[in-house]
């Protein structure tokens, strides 16, 4: 009742209304908290005692009828309050908003078009910029601050869902660095704290003033040492070092943004490269002066430090640099499995980023300039079923550096992102693998074959290879075959007969291990000792010369090395019939493999799942 | 799912289930509902519903207050209470006193509530709480986003400020070009109240920019027609648009058409619902369609167009390479002109995994007892020996048929479709592949319509295969279905309601207009 004598009040004197209306919520909260006490009662005494309001509504509805008409107006004009409240407010809020506003838009001044605020006269990029003030008011996934380079980018787009999807990628960006900010406020934050107390328990301790050095008996090992270090490597690296090139000619084939992708993975790949303790010399072949590649490589280093880049960066093709012969270029869409990492070869990696999914371009420019193509053995050795078999250009690098230092393939596809495949296929002792049961027939007849990463031979290639790796000797580390041909070369030098035994004896070898025959396995182990005894003389010999005069060593050693590379093809071929034998199979098996790849691939009808990678 | 009757038609066993027809509309979704079923479904976890529940009748400041208490994430309260209405349908008089509370509570409403309310209001038709809302919203923020213009104009353009709208797409155009719903709202308006020249006008600017109009559109200038005399040539050139780009009308503006036909003084059209018999006659007036033949020069220019965007593209290399399209071009050149074109792995794929040559094997034996000149296509692992690929199979199917295998990493589709064109226009080709990734290398949409016309005339699609019985191809259907006219009679394929027609389906009904003779 109380509550409806002021309605009926508030009715009769409209020109109160706000007033009013303050007392009535005021009345209202206090019934409000009269509300606990009546709670007290049991649910079905609360309820009716909570609804007075309604139950007063709609006693007023059964009054004769004008009077029911003007109770809905005077229900309206309380439903209606807040429009005169927007209303009475817009001058104060107008200019509070632009005010706001301004102090918002911060780098983006909002020039005369503020002025006039909306009035015809507007510029394009005055719309887009009262657009994107809309949208974020309308609740959209707009970022804060605005560049006038976006905003142009922003005014480029023609339709309105390119807009937006432009605004929310900046949106998501700019959240992403406002949170890392603040991750790293708080953190110094906490730094500084943690200083301030030890200073207060110590004062004068081990950490003096800042700047201070601090008293220790370790030397100081600076950053910039660091950075001399690599920078040497780096610059060895450009003399002496194997080349890998990066292809830039996809700039057509890519969005902005993903030209903006592929140069920060460049820019990885530059830095993996830079601290690994055998680098590659890169090169940026195709790389137009003028293009969007150069363009944002320049803005993202800034020019100094890109002139500086120990990188050969160039606008020739890589068909003019390196011999065609020489030149494999890694796609996943190539028909052939790279199995082993061959130091002679200049490998080529495409630099493409292709979020929507763009399958056989690096394919059809090897095709073009009629190059060698290789994959990643990735089926090989991961559990990978399906899924896009790309992979980014820095977990390429660093794919192959791996490769380059330890020729392990295991080791190097662990830069594999894990979310992308179940894992590695479990390490089986060899006999079981090449026996090849039915069952995993899959695997056996892919690893099996000429790549030397059988487990027997394994370990004797690597220790081999570390003793031999410190002396600097590139040849060596390029697979067991070659290593293994190349030592027969060496110790061949001591006497012709011998290498023919020697040669027989690996054929021998080989055919006992495939078979599992325990015979064999010992005569190789014989055999093997006799190897490793050779090797280590040999490497004595190339640790002699070094010592010797360096560089000139090397160059020379390196020329041995290749020509010796060259016998080696001759005695392959010598070594006829188990050679042959191995060679058939790797062709067989890049067969096969081709057939279940192909099978797959009719089998999803052409789904698009295409097994593929873009380097 | 069974095809057991059989037609023998044009030399091929042919099943009579149009129903079942890959382009017949429908069928698509019939599949993927039964593939669906099929595949035990994992029980569906219900997604948390973190939605707020509106209340049903209008609320006081208090009870706003104790329900924002109530609920457990008071984090922008106002704007989801809002969205959840939306999605409700609620009375606009609980949204009122929301928004009551909100503008006592903060002092001011934000824009994003605002527009949410004002999609309610749109959306239930207040026009009156409209107008108030623009004259706020116009004094109050300095410009309105596309949204909210668009639901002004959509709110203005059905009351009788419908000219407001004019001014309000005037102002969205200086940022962004107007959508085609903002046009067709409009256009809407105009018509409404009689003015049939600014409804044309704006038709003829939405056109000019290149927007695609909407269905609502097309029916309110039809609309438009019925109760004004004139813009005749206007809505027989909407047919033709229509036509032209191979759109099909909804049934109820199919309705619409037939009115306005059926409307003309002096012409006595006469409409009738109709389908159409597999011989391409209309069962209502008994008239003859447009064969799915293309015709001399159509197929000259789709002959071209496929050669040079399909199969060589932009780039020759990412197909094929050019050495193997110049043997490809020679080997075809050789031969006899083919009558029918296998994709040799597509149609061997059909039947049971590790039987294709067999599969393969005996389509080929079907199409060669009908005396048919063949090719196969294929890859070249095709010819190694395997489990799948018996020597045996391979070897007569070599016999049968004239074979040409690509390389393992060329894409066979290109060389099939060039076969098919080359040996002219008799000339079928078996796959059930849709080829839609090569119509989409079409630049342009007439050639890519021609293509699909072909497509639909050529392409025979096994049946479901058993092994060891007879090979059964769908029916081809022998007319075109499009908006087609002979002068005194039109034919519109429209789709029913609440059929779902994948893009590459075809309507299987048809409004049938003639002129009373």
């Amino acid at each position: 009742m109380y509550h409806q004598t002021i309605e009926m009040m508030r009715f009769l004197t409209p020109p109160l209304l706000n007033e009013l209306r303050r007392r009535l919520s005021l009345l209202s909260t206090v019934a409000n908290k009269q509300l606990p006490l009546t709670c007290l009662l049991p649910p079905h005494h609360s309820a009716p005692l909570k609804r007075p309001l309604y139950t007063g509504a709609t006693l007023r509805k059964d009054v004769p009828l004008p009077q029911s008409k003007e109770d809905q107006t005077e229900e309206k004009l309380d439903l209606d309050i807040w429009k005169s409240v927007m209303r009475f407010q817009v001058p104060a809020v107008e200019e509070e908003k632009q005010g706001g506003e301004e102090g918002g838009g911060g780098a983006a001044p909002s020039g005369p078009g503020g002025g006039v605020a909306g009035q015809e006269e507007v510029s394009p990029l005055e719309a887009t910029r009262e657009l994107v003030v809309m949208w974020r008011q309308a609740g959209k996934l707009v970022p804060e601050i605005m560049t006038d380079e976006e905003l142009g980018i922003l005014a480029e787009f023609q339709t309105k869902s390119s807009k937006k999807k432009y605004l929310k990628y900046l949106a998501i960006k700019e959240g992403h660095k406002n949170n890392h900010k603040q991750k790293q406020e708080k953190k110094k934050a906490e730094r500084s704290e943690r200083f301030l107390e030890d200073d207060r328990i110590r004062p004068g301790g081990v950490r003096g003033e800042e700047g201070e050095l601090r008293n220790t008996f370790l030397l100081q090992f600076w950053g910039r040492s660091l950075d001399k270090l690599l920078g040497w490597r780096s610059a060895q690296a450009v003399v002496f070092g194997q080349p890998l090139v990066f292809d830039m000619s996809y700039e057509q084939q890519m969005t902005r943004r993903e030209v903006e992708n592929t140069v920060s993975q460049l820019m990885e790949v530059e830095g993996w490269n830079r601290r690994a303790p055998d680098p590659f010399h890169l090169h940026f072949c195709n790389l137009q002066p003028d293009g969007g590649y150069h363009r944002e490589l320049v803005k993202r280093y800034g020019a100094e430090a890109w002139e500086r880049l120990l990188i050969t960066s160039t606008e020739q093709r890589h068909v003019d640099l390196f011999p065609r012969d020489d030149l494999v270029y890694l796609t996943a869409d190539s028909p052939n499995v790279l199995r082993t990492f061959d130091n002679s070869k200049v490998y080529i990696v495409g630099s493409m980023v292709d979020r929507s999914i763009q399958s056989g371009l690096s394919l059809a420019n090897a095709k073009r300039l009629k190059l060698n193509t290789a994959r990643l053995p990735l089926d090989d050795f991961l559990q990978w079923e399906t899924g896009a078999k790309n992979l980014t250009l820095d977990q390429m690098i660093r794919i192959l550096l791996t490769l380059k230092e330890s020729g392990r393939w295991e080791e190097a596809l662990e830069h594999v992102p894990k979310r992308k495949h179940d894992g590695f296929y479990q390490e089986k002792p060899q006999q079981d693998r090449d026996r090849g049961s039915d069952k995993d027939r899959r695997f056996s007849g892919r690893t099996r074959g000429d790549t030397g990463f059988r487990a027997g031979d394994r370990e004797r290639a690597f220790s081999r290879r570390a003793s031999v790796l410190k002396s600097g000797d590139r040849a060596i580390r390029n697979g067991d075959r070659e290593g293994d041909s190349d030592k027969e070369i060496r110790t061949g030098d001591r006497g012709d007969s011998d290498r023919a035994v020697r040669t027989g004896d690996r054929g021998d070898s080989d055919r006992a291990v495939r078979t599992g025959d325990r015979d064999g396995m010992e005569e190789e182990r014989g055999s093997t000792s006799r190897h490793k005894d050779s090797v280590f003389s040999s490497r004595d010999t190339v640790a002699v010369r070094n010592g010797d005069k360096e560089r000139g060593s090397t160059g020379r050693h390196k020329d041995s090395v290749f020509s010796s590379r060259d016998t080696v093809a001759v005695s392959k071929e010598a070594a006829g019939d188990a050679e042959n034998r191995q060679n058939t199979q790797t062709t067989t098996r890049v067969r096969t493999s081709l057939k279940t790849k192909m099978e797959d691939r009719n089998s999803t009808a052409k789904s698009g799942k295409k097994l593929r990678k873009e380097e | 799912m069974s095809h057991d009757c059989g037609v023998i038609i044009c030399d091929f066993l042919i099943t009579d289930m149009p129903s079942s027809a890959v382009f017949a509309s429908g069928t698509a979704k019939r599949t993927a509902e039964y593939q669906k079923k099929r595949a035990e479904e994992e029980p569906d976890f219900p997604r948390k519903n973190k939605r707020v529940k509106p209340p049903d009748h209008p609320l006081t400041a208090s009870e706003w207050k104790s329900l924002k208490l109530t609920t457990p994430n008071p984090d922008r309260f106002d704007v989801r209470m809002m969205s959840s209405m939306l999605a409700d349908g609620t009375d606009i008089n609980v949204a009122k006193s929301l928004l009551a509370y909100v503008a006592m509570d903060t002092g001011t409403l934000s824009y994003e509530l605002l527009l949410r309310y004002l999609t309610l209001c749109v959306g239930s038709g207040h026009h009156s709480e409209v107008f108030d809302m623009y004259d706020i919203m116009r004094s109050r923020f300095r410009t309105l986003d596309t949204g909210a213009s668009s639901l002004f104009i959509k709110g203005f353009s059905r009351t009788e400020r419908w000219k407001e709208a004019l001014t309000i797409l005037e102002n969205i155009k200086r940022a962004i070009t107007p959508s085609p719903r903002n046009y067709g709202d409009t256009i809407a308006g105009a018509v409404l109240h009689g003015d049939g020249d600014t409804a044309w006008a704006l038709y003829a600017e939405l056109m000019e920019k290149g927007l695609i109009p909407n269905q609502e559109t097309w029916q309110a200038l039809f609309q438009c027609g019925l109760s004004h005399q004139g813009h005749e040539d206007g809505l027989q050139s909407i047919l033709l648009h229509m036509r032209d780009n191979q759109i099909y009308p909804e049934e109820t503006l199919a309705k619409d058409i037939k009115a306005w036909f059926e409307s003309l003084p002096e012409q006595k059209w006469i409409g009738s619902w109709s389908t159409v018999d597999p011989r391409g006659v209309c069962r209502s007036c008994q008239a003859e369609l447009e064969s799915i033949q293309l015709s001399r020069e159509e197929y000259a220019q789709l002959k071209d167009r496929v050669m040079g965007d399909v199969i060589q593209g932009r780039d020759v290399f990412n197909k094929t390479t050019p050495e193997e399209l110049e043997s490809f071009k020679n080997f075809v050149k050789r031969k006899p002109a083919f009558d029918v074109v296998i994709d040799g792995l597509n149609v061997a794929n059909i039947g049971i995994k590790g039987n294709q040559s067999q599969t393969l094997l005996e389509v080929v034996s079907e199409l060669e007892r009908q005396g048919l000149v063949i090719l196969v296509l294929g890859r070249k692992h095709m010819q190694r020996p395997s489990r799948s690929w018996d020597r045996h199979d391979m070897s007569l199917v070599q016999q049968k048929a004239h074979c040409f295998f690509t390389d393992n990493i060329s894409e066979d589709d290109p060389f099939l479709l060039y076969a098919t064109l080359h040996s002219g226009n008799h000339c079928n080709f078996v796959s059930r592949d849709l080829m839609r990734d090569h119509k989409a290398c079409l630049p342009d949409g007439a050639t890519r319509r021609l293509f699909f016309k072909w497509q639909r005339g050529h392409q025979l699609v096994l049946s479901s295969y058993t092994p060891g019985k007879r090979v059964r191809f769908q029916r081809i259907l022998s007319y075109d279905t499009i908006v087609q006219t002979h002068g005194g009679s039109w034919h519109i394929p429209y789709d029913e309601n609440g059929a779902e027609r994948c893009t590459y389906e075809v309507p299987q009904k048809w409004l049938c207009l003639t002129k009373a003779k």
